[in-house]
């Protein structure tokens, strides 16, 4: 992640999100419209609810044998002629993938969208090496010639107009070319198929991996990744280890329920099976095929608090449905996964501390939870990540003494009745209309942004005497 | 082996250490796969007509274009008159035993150039050829192996004269199959999804299922749908009358 970024505190990035009006308008019109997608078609499929338990018990009863599906799916993939490399963290992920470009002569390599690439920084690692690292996916090829980084999972250039394209296009192919997505879409057509046709070595993530038959599943609109499997000799798939599920019967009932819960389509344009390199009598597809096995904090969390984010099948649909990534956007959560599962997954790469800030960017609302299509709980374990960061003392020490007050405050019944009578005088000076504003000293960053009901005239408790 | 040996035991170890959330199964399997797969062809050898109906909805929901044809003779004219209207001249089949019939002579015949991905050329220099005719083609033939009802998809197998770019590399691909290939559901497809893998190495001479589900797509400037972006930017399919 850029680390320019990361040097700005999380609520002054999401400030300058606040105040950017382009930003908030794409946010407003895409999050809406991937939700509208998504309940319509959930709405014509009465099954669904019962395919996301499914899903969800799959990858909870995947969990507990993890050790032997990893290991069925390496044996298999071997069978098959592939090779398997095994990167406990994001350095051995990349330096995997350098040195079979070094061995191999590798000068491009096409890559589909994967956020698992994006998680090893690998596009930086290609660059220093001297290999030509070439994004497809359109929204991540937009991305990467304006040297910017994804703003959501499934539509990374989502806080990009049409006309900043066109000029970024016209600057970086050279020519002149108009503001309208249909000969941009053209434009980058033309260009990427020749890199494809050039290209030494594809790239992807993996969407799912079939552990009794060795296969690789990538879920896409735009075919690049049928692309990338099809036409470079070598293939090179980065998939974390939760990816893997048993069987073909289960891969099915995850389909059913992915891209309806990513863009509203039964089914994505293009699913591809990869089993292995090309076989014999094939006339295409790759010589190699190499798949890298990522842990990178993942088994941490097996027996641990974010034990649930390893079901996040990367939809997206947590993001749109969130009422901070609907005003902040992506880029200001500042790592590669943004949004509420964001959170969790950042936690697990980068360890509690990375968000001290981020636990508390959300409101604890719930919408996550009722549209992951595996029913992940969010909210609870952003409240237990907060618990953490109070315990390990990682959270501010003010917010760290606030809570601690109001604790005592709330176990005693004559501090809370009080406490209640003194605010009562205490908040004349900043009620505004009806509303507690821009308290003093340790409660002002709480109300920099929100507002506070005041303490009432009469308290509930002075109430409940009265009727008695 | 040294650090697939590690990595795999500190999995083991994380694993052992908690019950897990709850009580849970994968999903369950068909046993055995190739019974299970021959009931639901049976099933389909009845059905198909109402299969075939749903099909044509959910495929020209994603845009497809459906055609019918009476019988294996009478398809090259509905290739031929969708690439004259295109105003394409460069055509690319797979190999008449993979495809079910031979169009090649009948496309000739139309004045179009046809490119035949045979079955069994797999030297350095087919290969080479074969690229250069695929990258060039505006209007690629291939068969379908699977075609699903429920979601408008065709399901295809690579392999020995079953390219995988015939379905990609061109600005339109066209699909030709006859009503054994219809399946109704998602689950029907997990079924012969299983059954295919029963002996992998027999059932399929590829390594890849290609799962279409119309044509390329994407939405990913300013969230505007745009067709074929690297794949076809068209996908019509030929429906065989005749069993």
């Amino acid at each position: 992640m850029s680390d320019t970024a990361l040097r700005t505190p999380f609520p002054e990035r999401a400030g300058a999100a606040l105040k950017d009006a382009f930003l908030q308008e794409a946010l407003k019109i895409a999050t809406t419209k991937f939700i509208d997608l998504r309940k319509e078609s959930f709405a014509g499929f009465p099954q669904g609810e019962a395919l996301r338990d499914r899903a969800r018990a799959i990858k909870e009863a995947t969990l507990q044998h993890l050790d032997v599906h990893l290991e069925r799916l390496a044996d298999n993939v071997e069978r098959l002629g592939g090779t398997v490399h095994w990167a406990t963290t994001a350095e051995e992920a990349r330096e995997i993938v350098l040195r079979l470009c070094r061995d191999r002569g590798v000068r491009m390599a096409v890559k589909s969208k994967s956020m698992a690439t994006e998680e090893i920084d690998l596009n930086e690692a290609l660059e220093h090496a001297g290999v030509t690292p070439v994004e497809t996916d359109l929204g991540e090829y937009i991305i990467q010639l304006a040297h910017e980084k994804p703003s959501h999972i499934i539509a990374p250039a989502i806080h990009k107009t049409k006309g900043q394209v066109a000029e970024l296009f016209s600057r970086e192919l050279r020519g002149e070319f108009p503001a309208d997505p249909e000969v941009l879409t053209a434009v980058a057509r033309k260009a990427l198929r020749e890199k494809f046709l050039q290209a030494d070595m594809g790239i992807t993530g993996a969407n799912f991996a079939i552990a009794e038959t060795g296969t690789v599943v990538l879920v896409t609109n735009e075919g690049n990744g049928r692309m990338v499997t099809s036409l470079p000799r070598i293939h090179v798939a980065l998939m974390g280890i939760e990816k893997v599920i048993p069987s073909m019967s289960d891969l099915v009932v995850f389909l059913a329920i992915l891209a309806r819960s990513a863009t509203g389509q039964k089914l994505s344009s293009y699913t591809t099976l990869v089993r292995g390199p090309r076989r014999v009598g094939e006339l295409e597809g790759p010589e190699e095929f190499h798949l890298i096995l990522l842990d990178n904090g993942r088994s941490r969390q097996i027996a641990s608090t974010l034990r649930e984010a390893l079901y996040c099948l990367r939809c997206g649909a947590c993001l749109n449905v969130c009422p901070v990534y609907r005003q902040i956007g992506g880029h200001a959560y500042g790592y590669t996964y943004p949004g509420p599962i964001g959170i969790l997954l950042t936690a697990m790469l980068k360890g509690n501390e990375s968000v001290r800030e981020l636990a508390h960017a959300s409101s604890l609302c719930g919408a996550c939870k009722d549209v992951c299509p595996v029913r992940i709980d969010i909210p609870r374990m952003l409240i237990e990540l907060r618990e953490h960061l109070d315990r390990e003392r990682i959270a501010p020490w003010s917010e760290r003494l606030a809570f601690k007050a109001f604790r005592r405050l709330l176990l005693s019944p004559g501090a809370f009745r009080l406490t209640a009578r003194a605010g009562r005088w205490l908040q004349l000076p900043f009620v505004r209309e009806g509303r507690l504003r821009g308290l003093p000293l340790l409660f002002s960053s709480w109300t920099r942004t929100r507002d506070l009901p005041p303490v009432a005239a009469r308290t509930f408790r002075e109430l409940w005497k009265e009727l008695r | 082996m040294a650090a697939r040996a590690e990595f795999l035991e500190r999995i083991r170890r994380e694993v052992a250490k908690t019950p897990g959330l709850f009580e849970a199964e994968p999903a369950p399997r068909p046993a055995p796969p190739s019974a299970a797969a021959e009931t639901i062809r049976r099933e389909l050898a009845e059905r198909w007509p109402q299969a075939l109906d749903r099909f044509r909805e959910e495929f020209e929901r994603v845009a497809g274009v459906f055609h019918r044809a009476p019988r294996f003779t009478a398809v090259p004219a509905v290739i031929a008159a969708i690439a004259r209207e295109r105003g394409a001249r460069r055509l690319i089949t797979w190999d008449p035993v993979a495809l079910g019939f031979d169009v090649a002579p009948a496309l000739a015949r139309e004045g179009l150039t046809v490119a035949v991905a045979r079955a069994g050329q797999e030297d350095e220099t087919s290969r080479q050829r074969h690229r250069e005719e695929a990258a060039r083609a505006e209007v690629g033939v291939t068969g379908a192996d699977f075609v699903l009802a429920e979601t408008g998809t065709l399901v295809l197998l690579s392999g020995s004269g079953r390219p995988r770019s015939t379905s990609l590399l061109p600005d339109v691909h066209v699909a030709v199959f006859g009503r054994d290939r219809l399946l109704e559901t998602l689950e029907q497809m997990g079924v012969m999804l299983e059954a295919l893998h029963v002996e992998p190495d027999r059932a399929m001479s590829g390594a890849m299922i290609t799962f279409i589900t119309g044509p390329s797509r994407t939405a990913d400037i300013e969230l505007t749908l745009t067709r074929g972006v690297h794949g076809p930017k068209e996908v019509h399919v030929v429906f065989v009358e005749a069993p």
